[in-house]
């Protein structure tokens, strides 16, 4: 299984945070593969049981968020141009004079506009995004014809390969959690395991853990292991602060997740050689672990880490060791309980 | 025409680094001038007309595009970066990038949003607080691709959208040299010369040798210029639209036009039917700055496209007004050779 071509078909499809029914359809289409997967229309949720599900067994969940950051249109101009507002936390320092995907009635490219230098003195700012248009170069009326308020629009951006196993691409926060949860059921396939594996690719996440919070109580698991990307440090940053691109998943370890799980990982990991980094939270999480661990009456979880650069840009950067280290991590875990 | 313009945009050539382009346009224009390439890197080509001009007559347009400069290798293989050109850092950070020689493929980013101050989240990036990203891992790792130096260049599809309306990097001035190579391809009524100059975006450097070399009469500048008609602003802040044909300037940052010149602009595009139109504020500049005091002084017009979103790596121009500023130029060129 090639985990840089999976990762390519993942990241290129679009999916704006309640609007990501075409990535879930091709996800469930990979997931069929290892058991029952399916695509709901309704939360833009992939819902997946692993082959030789049995009644009694206890459920894990594998969790990953399918949406991405983006844009929605919220009004049209008189000459054409497109007000927006966010959909997500985007980084508002990328936007000027980015081209940009307007997923209307049919894809219509667009460029951000940009003051030029004579009528923008400070360029010290960041643009609001209440403050951009997009320019689509249609009149009002034809702009109107082909959009609607409430259509998303995204940055795209292809999987390109860097130096040193890395790669660059938008919306690898989470399709690269995606492929981990994937490439761990590869690595698992037709291993009877003790326990009955659920996946969940849920929705929403970037606007609140919404899927997660409906997917986690229709799937009821009896532990959560949530694997999301997490910040890998930066030139000039503190490593105090972040993981290390190339360290290996980063173990969450805070109050709001199960302590139990934090440590059958860092064993897991230690037994199994598996490079890792620990990732203290001093509360909750920001990840779809805070809402599945209070679904129903509580679910132990854990958060498994992908380190990333350049979080809620155009520009993220993973280094596929970590996600071949996430994955085996995962399969390790699982054939453990 | 077009076609032309999306292969002259996708090659690379920041200011200093022209060679991809200079190449490209030796090749095609090789058989049909005679071409003369000065120390910095300037093409000069005289090309015969028809007939022998009663004026020298050089019409220019500037090769290289805006870019970056790798300036030092930080320790972790991340490289710091000097713009080349007026860029805002603005429309630099979260953007794909190749660097050097071996093309190496990279992102130009920063810390995570999420990470900084509440103050900070609503700052841009300035260019010292961003880094190229290729993925190495050491100083050492990245010594053996790239070195200071090196040119960073935006990676930017060449893409119609809209109606009629194209989007590229370095349109600004490829849009001037894909004029010029078919004003060859077609003939030419009067013997001119031809220069595809080096550096404008640091200076106007390249125009002003090449005109000191040229000695012209008369000189024409073909360039792209800002645009700002977008929302929010309005009456003469627009500077030019889209659409709206050539720009014909009567004064910019750099330039005093030639009176008669600008009239007879206006003139020819009037008789011929071309819509055309002028700028609306005194701003921007371009080669007409340097070539115009060059020697003893050189009478010189700029035709210019408007261009939304100039100097970034998503310039905007409309299709017809690089027909029009082709038509209007060639009306032009005849008529300043023949006065």
């Amino acid at each position: 299984m090639d985990i840089k071509e999976i990762l390519s078909h993942l990241t290129e499809t679009a999916g704006v945070s309640g609007d990501e029914y075409a990535v879930s359809v091709l996800a469930a289409d990979i997931l069929g593969e290892y058991g029952e997967a399916s695509a709901d229309r309704n939360t833009g949720c992939v819902y997946f049981k692993r082959s030789g599900w049995e009644k009694d067994k206890p459920v894990v969940l594998l969790d990953a968020h399918i949406d991405e950051i983006g844009m929605i249109v919220t009004y049209i101009t008189d000459d054409g141009f497109l007000k927006v507002s966010g959909c997500g936390g985007l980084d508002n320092r990328v936007l000027l004079a980015q081209q940009v995907t307007v997923c209307g009635r049919e894809k219509l490219i667009g460029i951000v506009t940009s003051t030029p230098p004579h009528l923008e003195k400070d360029s010290s700012m960041a643009p609001e995004t209440e403050d951009i248009y997009i320019d689509i170069g249609l009149s009002g009326e034809r702009a109107r014809e082909l959009v609607d308020l409430g259509d998303r629009v995204l940055i795209e951006n292809c999987l390109a390969e860097l130096q040193g196993g890395r790669v660059t691409s938008k919306a690898l926060d989470d399709r690269s959690g995606m492929a981990a949860i994937i490439f761990a059921l590869d690595k698992l396939k037709d291993k009877k395991l003790a326990v009955n594996v659920a996946v969940l690719f849920s929705s929403q996440e970037e606007i609140g853990e919404r899927g997660a919070q409906i997917g986690a109580y229709s799937i009821d698991p009896d532990m959560a292991v949530v694997v999301d990307v997490s910040f890998a440090k930066t030139h000039g940053e503190s490593p105090e602060n972040c993981g290390e691109l190339g360290g290996g998943p980063m173990i969450g370890i805070a109050p709001s997740l199960s302590r139990r799980l934090s440590e059958d990982m860092l064993r897991i990991a230690r037994e199994n050689h598996i490079p890792y980094q620990t990732e203290v939270m001093g509360g909750k999480t920001g990840t779809n672990a805070d809402a599945i661990g209070i679904i129903r009456g509580g679910v132990p979880a854990v958060t498994v880490s992908i380190p990333e650069r350049y979080m809620h840009t155009p520009a993220e950067v993973v280094e596929i060791s970590d996600i071949e280290n996430t994955a085996e991590l995962i399969a390790e875990f699982l054939e453990s309980v | 025409m077009i076609n032309e313009l999306k292969d002259l945009c996708l090659l690379d050539g920041i200011s200093g680094d022209e060679g991809q382009v200079r190449e490209y346009i030796i090749s095609r224009i090789k058989d049909k001038a005679e071409i003369k390439v000065d120390a910095l890197g300037n093409v000069i080509a005289f090309v015969k007309g028809k007939n022998r001009s009663k004026n020298r007559v050089m019409i220019s347009a500037h090769m290289d595009e805006v870019g970056m400069i790798v300036t030092y290798i930080n320790e972790d293989g991340t490289l710091k970066l000097s713009p080349v050109g007026g860029i805002d850092p603005r429309v630099v950070f979260g953007r794909r990038v190749t660097v050097g020689k071996n093309n190496a493929v990279g992102v130009i980013g920063g810390t995570a949003v999420h990470n900084l101050s509440a103050e900070d989240r609503k700052k841009s990036v300035p260019f010292d607080k961003m880094t190229a990203d290729i993925g190495c891992k050491s100083r050492e790792d990245a010594q053996k691709l790239v070195s200071p130096g090196d040119s960073v260049r935006f990676v930017s599809d060449f893409v119609s959208f809209g109606d009629g309306y194209v989007k590229c990097k370095a349109i600004d001035d490829r849009v001037g040299c894909a004029v010029m190579l078919r004003l060859i391809d077609e003939g030419l009524e009067y013997d001119a010369y031809f220069t595809f100059v080096v550096q404008e975006e640091i200076g106007l450097r390249g125009a002003k040798c090449a005109a000191y070399t040229v000695d012209p009469d008369y000189a024409l500048v073909i360039e792209a210029t800002t645009a700002a008609d977008i929302p929010e602003v309005s009456g003469d802040s627009k500077v030019c639209v889209l659409g709206g044909g050539p720009v014909i300037s009567f004064m910019d940052r750099h330039t005093v036009y030639d009176k008669e010149l600008y009239a007879l602009a206006f003139e020819t595009a009037k008789g011929n039917g071309i819509p055309c139109q002028t700028k609306t504020r005194v701003a921007g500049g371009n080669d007409a700055g340097a070539i115009h005091v060059s020697r003893g002084g050189v009478r010189t017009c700029a035709v210019s496209l408007p261009c939304r979103y100039l100097h970034s790596p998503s310039c905007v121009i409309r299709e017809s007004d690089l027909e029009n500023a082709y038509i209007l130029t060639r009306f032009l060129l005849d008529r300043t050779c023949n006065r």
